[in-house]
């Protein structure tokens, strides 16, 4: 019998479009349902869901909350100020992208005329502009009867912006003016309703008291007023490379590793902050009292601590600035009287980001975030570490002291130090040098342990003919490097794994040593 | 060989074209100079700022910071001159303008201008009342915001002068108050009476519209209760009438209409009965059910919170002292009644009427039915009840009566 005939397949057809009809009509009336229902929940018209994503944090300092009217609430200014931070992200981002979105939730119907005509214009002149507040010190000066109307002066606000023509960067330019401002409570949202900048005014001086013990005279670093040469060594416990404040946080382990230092005539460890590791704008609470165990130990040992901050750290964004001016002011304040912290190290070896993330943008957020830590803690040195001695000469006049990374010909280490401690007058540290003593296929056999302390030997002699100020790479040699670091293949991990005066398995190798002079 | 020539020459020339069309082609870095010596301006005037410079042919961006935008002009070299003329959208709004000369990627002069509201131009006045709703009183007061704008929506300088006015029956007022941080504000307070208050505001010639604000009484002080009722027997079934007396604020308005009043009952056995009333016109009337049984009522009524009254005390008089009742059908058949009132006439239907088993002394089962002509009517089913005697004990309408030990026969 013949099963596929013209009958059967009218038949297959009809069953099949009917069904494909069927469903269509029930998606549609789904979605018409759907559709009516929306907007209908009270949260959703009220807009009282929280946003829960921190996306723009300028330091925001009410300095003044009485007024002649009402009485501000607390959780009321809290609204204001999240609206009001909001309206200058709304409007940073109508800037740099040219597009609207946003500004009538956050500017009143009126106001956000003038910010859609300052698009036009600039989307016709092609004209962007990346900004970013720095601070806000707002003082309430109304908060009407009825709690809808409030106005403020915002004072000093520091805006920092890049304008680009064409998608050419034209400059950056950074400004301070004060903002009085008038919000209205409408449908849930403070809403801007009169912008006016006006003139800035005079910066309250700082009343903070720096106390600190290291400080810096000529080319020499100074504890408690006597010269200090630092020497010193980079530190991960032997499980956890790159991740010292993870899950295998040991109190007992870093102490027996500081002891190890001290033992071996070092006074200072270098450690390493991992912006993500530590909750990037939120700062995970555990991640502190970790590092304050470090430190603690490191008082009670008797060694200076170099605390190296945003490691892993690569966006330099101007949005994300502010996030980032959080991070750093939290740990730093936090830590601003601890007597074991020699120096904050901003950045590690930032300068290869130069190619990729622009020179000019890593080197903005660098003097910023300068900024952010001196203001936050006066008592604490800051330095970069450069990854080269060329580099290591941008921003000089806003460090403390100079740190470069030295892993060239040996040759061209006092060339290279005292040429820096010249142009800068400031103290040079370096930071980081070593050799591995891995010898393998994917190095042809290069190094050895033999050749490893013979290099720590010579460069020894270097430190102590010229008095500098070294920190070695590293204490051990590590049995897990993670991808981050260095790259994915076995040439690239292999080297890396192999920098430590002790081996994976706890034993000194010979170059231990020379560890120290 | 001039073949050879050309291959030596033409490279130089090549070259030195490329120099020149670089150096042509490049801004070349000058000195600028503000010509414009004028700092502040009024909004809605044209506003331009001319810069000055020896070359004739370096030019200039200008990158400004207005209160609702930044942007960047371009210019051409005039004979050593530039020109930047601000766009409308920012002459047209007030405020401290920086502006920040650049030339190759580098800021070269920067400064300033002010731009205040224009006077010229009709004022426009934005106002806001609240709360909308007052309590009569000397403490509570409604606010009025006004913001004077010129006609480009720019709120006035300082110590522009508002006035603000308020009618309340006969009584007007007004009040000058100067502009400070945009806004000219006042507390206007309430008063003793009722009603309506009006209030709006003058600005430079330009006035606003009305705005209403109610003013309410505030709480009610304390009152006093009384009882009505169609007799005093504790009949089950008629409805005492608990009624405030006017209650009234502190200054003798009425309280508001809905005030709800809570009358709390306590009987002579201690348990709490409440019943609710809403005022109108001050009063608030709540309804009671006469109790089944003789007792006397201990009221209390209460605006929660707010005010309260003296308690007082309803009696009930019992509506019987006996009742009779009979055995039939075996004992199996208990009729309570007929149950007779004050009259004589039939209770109501619906009294409760209930009959406790006893066997021996021990309770062994309660069973309650109500009344239907005044008749109340049990049946003992032989299964359920297989002893040999029982007692039993009827309450109705506040009486126990207990009825000798009865007999049954075993089926």
């Amino acid at each position: 019998m013949k099963i596929i005939n013209n009958r059967n397949i009218y038949k297959t057809a009809l069953i099949l479009s009917f069904i494909l009809i069927s469903i269509f009509a029930l998606l549609g009336l789904a979605k018409t349902l759907d559709y009516l229902n929306t907007g209908a929940e009270r949260t959703s018209m009220l807009h009282l869901e929280t946003e829960s994503e921190d996306i723009y944090l300028p330091k925001v300092n009410w300095t003044k909350l009485d007024n002649p009217a009402r009485e501000m609430e607390k959780n009321t200014l809290g609204k204001i100020e999240r609206d009001y931070l909001f309206s200058w992200y709304v409007k940073n981002n109508a800037l740099e992208n040219n597009t609207s979105k946003g500004i009538d939730y956050y500017y009143t119907q009126n106001t956000r005329e003038n910010l859609y005509r300052t698009i036009n214009y600039n989307k016709s002149h092609e004209i962007t502009i990346e900004n970013t507040t720095i601070k806000h010190f707002p003082e309430l000066e109304f908060y009407s009867e009825d709690g809808q109307l409030v106005v403020f002066t915002d004072k000093n606000v520091v805006e920092f912006q890049k304008l680009y023509q064409n998608k050419q960067l034209i400059t950056s330019i950074q400004d301070t003016a004060t903002y009085k401002v008038m919000m209205l409570l409408e449908d849930g949202f403070w809403r801007v309703r009169h912008l006016l900048k006006m003139k800035s005014e005079a910066f309250a001086p700082d009343t903070i008291k720096a106390n600190p013990i290291y400080t810096v005279k000529n080319n020499q670093i100074l504890q408690n007023k006597i010269p200090y040469t630092i020497k010193g060594i980079n530190y991960y416990p032997k499980n956890s490379a790159w991740d010292t404040f993870g899950e295998r946080f040991n109190k007992d382990t870093i102490a027996v590793d500081f002891d190890i230092m001290k033992k071996a005539n070092l006074n200072t460890v270098r450690v390493f902050i991992q912006y993500g590791d530590f909750g990037k704008a939120k700062i995970i609470p555990e991640k502190l009292e970790k590092l304050k165990v470090l430190l603690d130990l490191a008082e009670a040992k008797k060694l200076a601590v170099i605390v190296t901050l945003f490691d892993f750290y690569s966006d330099y964004t101007i949005d994300s600035w502010t996030l980032t001016h959080r991070h750093a002011e939290q740990i730093v304040s936090t830590f601003k009287d601890h007597k074991a912290i020699l120096a904050w190290d901003l950045k590690n070896e930032p300068n290869l980001d130069f190619e990729n993330r622009d020179k000019d943008n890593v080197l903005s957020w660098l003097d910023h975030i300068t900024t952010v830590v001196k203001e936050n803690d006066p008592n604490h040195l800051i330095t970069i570490g450069w990854s080269n001695s060329v580099e290591a000469t941008n921003l000089a006049d806003k460090m403390d002291f100079i740190s470069y990374h030295f892993y060239n010909d040996m040759q061209h280490l006092e060339y290279e130090t005292n040429k820096l401690l010249k142009t800068t007058k400031k103290p040079v540290v370096i930071e980081e040098f070593g050799v591995p003593s891995y010898g393998g296929m994917w190095n042809l056999w290069e190094g050895s342990i033999k050749k490893q302390a013979a290099y720590h030997q010579k460069m020894q002699t270097y430190f102590k003919k010229n008095n500098y100020s070294f920190m070695s790479w590293t204490l051990y040699d590590f049995p897990h490097v993670p991808d981050q670091v260095a790259g994915k293949w076995p040439w690239q991990k292999m080297r890396q794994k192999k920098f430590g005066f002790i081996d994976d398995k706890g034993n000194n190798k010979p170059a231990f040593k020379y560890i120290s002079n | 060989m001039i073949k050879k020539a050309i291959h030596i020459v033409l490279p130089f020339a090549l070259f030195f074209l490329f120099v020149f069309a670089v150096s042509k082609t490049n801004n070349p870095a000058a000195s600028f100079q503000l010509l414009t010596t004028e700092e502040n301006f009024v909004a809605g005037k044209p506003i331009t700022l001319a810069f000055s410079t020896p070359s004739k042919i370096a030019t200039a961006d200008l990158f400004i910071i207005h209160s609702y935008g930044k942007t960047l002009l371009k210019s051409k070299n005039n004979n050593g001159q530039l020109l930047f003329k601000i766009p409308a959208i920012y002459s047209q709004k007030t405020g401290f303008t920086s502006w920040y000369l650049l030339q190759n990627k580098k800021t070269i002069v920067t400064g300033s201008f002010k731009i205040t509201p224009n006077n010229n131009t009709p004022t426009l006045l934005e106002n806001y009342l609240g709360p909308t709703t007052l309590l009569t009183g000397l403490n509570h007061f409604t606010m009025m915001v006004a913001i004077p704008t010129d006609s480009y929506d720019n709120p006035k300088e300082d110590n522009t002068t508002v006035l603000i006015k308020d009618q309340f029956l006969n009584d007007i007022r007004i009040t000058a108050e100067k502009t400070k941080s945009f806004i000219a504000w006042k507390n206007i307070y309430s008063r003793t009476t009722v009603g309506k208050m009006l209030v709006s505001t003058e600005c430079e010639n330009t006035d606003s519209k009305e705005f209403e604000t109610d003013i309410r009484p505030s709480i009610g002080k304390d009152f006093s209760i009384s009882f009505s009722r169609n007799h005093k027997f504790a009949d089950g079934n008629q409805i005492t009438k608990l009624e405030t007396s006017i209650i009234r604020d502190q200054f003798g308005n009425l309280v508001g209409d809905g005030t709800l009043v809570t009358f709390q009952i306590t009987t002579k056995n201690n348990i709490l009965l409440k019943t609710f009333a809403a005022t109108i016109n001050g009063i608030a009337i709540a309804q009671l059910l006469h109790p089944d049984h003789e007792d006397t009522y201990r009221v209390k009524g209460y605006v929660t919170g707010i005010a309260e009254s003296k308690p007082i005390e309803i009696s009930y008089n019992a509506l019987i002292n006996t009742f009779p009742y009979q055995f039939s059908e075996k004992n199996r058949e208990i009729t309570v009644g007929p149950l007779k009132s004050f009259m004589k006439q039939i209770i109501p239907d619906g009294i409760k009427v209930e009959l406790k088993i006893f066997h021996h002394n021990n309770l062994i089962e309660t069973k309650i039915a109500e009344s239907s002509k005044g008749i109340t009517t049990f049946y003992l089913l032989p299964p359920f009840y297989k002893e040999k005697e029982y007692q039993f004990e009827i309450t109705t309408l506040g009486v126990t009566q207990k009825t000798e030990i009865k007999k049954y026969e075993n089926n």
